[in-house]
């Protein structure tokens, strides 16, 4: 058959249209570098209440992933929400305070906590009241507002939510080792609240509002995969010494889980939280897919280095909208 | 209480802190609308060369359809800083075409609750966060929905460029109605403004200092409003020992805004602006621009200039 130009012509497009159509049944996964550790390793360390002793329990956990900090900076990102009296809400600041100095203890050239409250505009106040500027203040820690950083635009490096980049704080891009520190909750939008749910602080109010509003309505689960994709972060501890069950992330009940949840990689990481809380990481969206191509899910493929998983749990209370979650793991 | 030295260090700090390009940030090196409006509007009774730059960046800043972007080198997409620019500029009597452009930008913006396909999807299907989406106001960004800060700005900016004579057509009357009706709307049910929502699954939500202070603000016509008078009430009792500078210079100009009409706001707010004054004693060590410029302001209030009143 002679190939003329009109055919050629037609031939192309026919081609350039079936590509697109394909590339967009596919799911977003598969067009997606593998970027899943060969082995992740995760260590669940018991701890039954906030104490002095968490420090000396953190550095021994974190001796056992045998991580190079030396001459590094460190951004503790812990979850600091909103500071309700007597409701363990954020990240407890007693537990900051101890991975600060476990870190610089480590060898890390400096450590920096910053966080970008979602609601809250005066992050100084939910800093104060909830007890971490006093905590900060007594190490010499530094804290950075994460919605007021200077601001670089990143190209994104996922395709979940349909834009093309996020505008993105100083202090995450530019500090050597991110540190994820969520509290364990239930969530009311997303099911659950873990180290990549808590990345949702570092996108800035200054250009995106309080809330980060747009991300909600192109979907809480694509923008947390695009966020997870994007941003920097290299280490997990997760605040489960007591978590909250229920109408998490603010409204749910205290739930003494006693752990505390150390990984090197985010996935592996909330789908160990995921187990611990009785619920199945797969049912939820967004950590199934992480699953694919960010971070690893299978038991087979996470080291447990420390504690193992329970042989029993009772699943964590959920929303009604969430019971599949409560499905056997 | 005299605040006038203390205002005057506030401002010569704010002054040393102007950037090279004649803004200012929050406290980083990125220049930003926001902080460079409160600034502005903290420096506006004494002209001079840095309020003159701040005002010539801003300007050179608008977009070209009458908006303007959150920071310097952000994109060229109008957002909720709009409102406090326009406010600037009207304060410091600027020329009048860029304002204009400002105001009709405003009036044109609306938020993801005034498609009825959207208020449809809101009233059925996304009920967990209850409010009537009938009555919508002002978004951060554009494409999404009403919120109370970006909201109270743009009413307290839109009554006062009808006040000032800016603009004042039927179409201004009929937004800061439908504003001032969202406001009013979402108000927690205890009085006072969470972010946006006042009940989320079935919880009412706990109001916000800042966010109560200026949606106050923006309802000083309404003060007769029993919601009105819940929130001013809220506030006068949760500002006491409030730690932030920030929170409390907004909560300080908004119970200012009501001493006429309210004893209690009268009898606290002497108490809350001597905190205030104590909070900003070592006014250096605070390096966030927008506390600085709202403590000023807080402070000016306290003599009943006020930048943000809309009372005509």
């Amino acid at each position: 058959m002679k190939l003329d130009r009109r055919r050629f012509v037609i031939s192309a497009a026919g081609l350039a249209v079936g590509g697109m159509t394909t590339a967009r049944l596919l799911p977003e996964e598969m067009l997606l570098r593998d970027r899943r550790l060969r082995r992740s390793r995760v260590a669940i360390v018991s701890a039954e209440q906030y104490s002095e002793r968490l420090e000396e329990l953190l550095l021994s956990g974190l001796r056992e992933f045998r991580l190079n900090l030396r001459a590094k900076s460190v951004l503790l990102k812990p979850n600091l929400v909103e500071y309700i009296a007597g409701v363990e809400v954020n990240t407890n600041p007693v537990l900051v305070g101890a991975a600060a100095e476990a870190f610089l203890k480590l060898g890390a050239k400096s450590v920096v906590v910053g966080e970008g409250p979602g609601h809250q505009r005066d992050t100084y106040l939910v800093l104060a009241e909830s007890g971490l500027a006093a905590q900060l203040r007594s190490q010499k820690i530094s804290f950075v507002d994460l919605n007021r950083d200077e601001l670089f635009k990143v190209p994104l490096r996922a395709t979940y939510t349909g834009l093309e980049h996020l505008w993105l704080p100083r202090t995450v891009l530019q500090s050597d080792f991110v540190v994820s520190m969520p509290k364990i909750k239930t969530h009311h939008w997303a099911g659950v609240t873990l180290s990549m749910k808590n990345m949702f602080g570092v996108v800035p109010g200054t250009k995106y509002g309080w809330p980060k509003n747009v991300l909600h309505w192109k979907g809480i689960h694509r923008s947390i995969l695009d966020i997870c994709a994007t941003a920097p972060m290299h280490f997990v501890i997760a605040d489960g010494v007591v978590a909250m069950e229920g109408n998490g992330p603010l409204h749910g009940s205290h739930r003494h889980l006693g752990k505390i949840v150390l990984a090197d990689d985010p996935v592996a990481a909330d789908f160990t939280c995921a187990r611990l809380m009785g619920l199945n990481p797969h049912a939820v969206w967004h950590l199934d897919r992480a699953a694919h191509f960010l971070g690893n899910g299978s038991h087979d493929r996470i080291d447990l280095i420390a504690e193992g998983l329970p042989q029993k749990t009772v699943p964590f209370d959920v929303l009604p909208e969430f019971v599949s979650l409560q499905t056997p793991v | 209480m005299d605040t006038a030295p203390v205002i005057r260090v506030v401002q010569e700090i704010l002054e040393s802190r102007q950037s090279r390009k004649g803004a200012w940030g929050f406290g980083s090196d990125q220049d930003a609308v926001e902080p460079t409006c409160l600034v502005i509007l903290a420096l506006r009774h004494q002209p001079s060369v840095y309020v003159e730059r701040a005002l010539d960046t801003l300007e050179n800043l608008q977009n070209r359809d009458g908006s303007w972007p959150a920071f310097l080198g952000d994109e060229p997409e109008g957002c909720w800083t709009t409102a406090p620019v326009v406010l600037s500029l009207m304060a410091t009597r600027r020329e009048a075409g860029s304002v204009h452009r400002g105001i009709q930008w405003l009036l044109n913006a609306r938020s993801r609750e005034a498609n009825w396909l959207w208020r449809w999807k809101l009233r059925t299907v996304d009920n967990s966060v209850q409010f009537d989406p009938s009555k919508f106001g002002w978004s951060w960004i554009s494409g999404t929905t009403s919120w109370v800060v970006p909201t109270a700005f743009t009413l307290i900016a839109l009554q006062q460029a009808s006040k000032r004579g800016f603009c004042r057509s039927a179409h201004l009357r009929e937004r800061v109605e439908l504003g001032t009706s969202m406001l009013l709307d979402r108000m927690c049910p205890g009085g006072g403004w969470n972010s946006g929502n006042r009940v989320a699954f079935g919880v009412p939500l706990a109001p916000h200092i800042d966010t109560t202070s200026i949606a106050l603000l923006a309802l000083t016509r309404h003060e007769e409003e029993q919601g009105v008078q819940r929130s001013l009430q809220w506030l006068v009792n949760r500002l006491a020992g409030c730690p932030s500078p920030y929170s409390l210079a907004w909560g300080v100009l908004a119970i200012a805004a009501y001493r006429g009409i309210s004893l209690e706001a009268r009898e606290g707010l002497r108490g809350r602006a001597q905190e205030l004054m104590r909070l900003t004693e070592n006014v250096a060590s605070i390096e966030d621009n927008c506390t600085l410029a709202v403590c000023a302001l807080a402070l000016e209030a306290m003599s009943g200039d006020s930048v943000f009143d809309v009372r005509t």
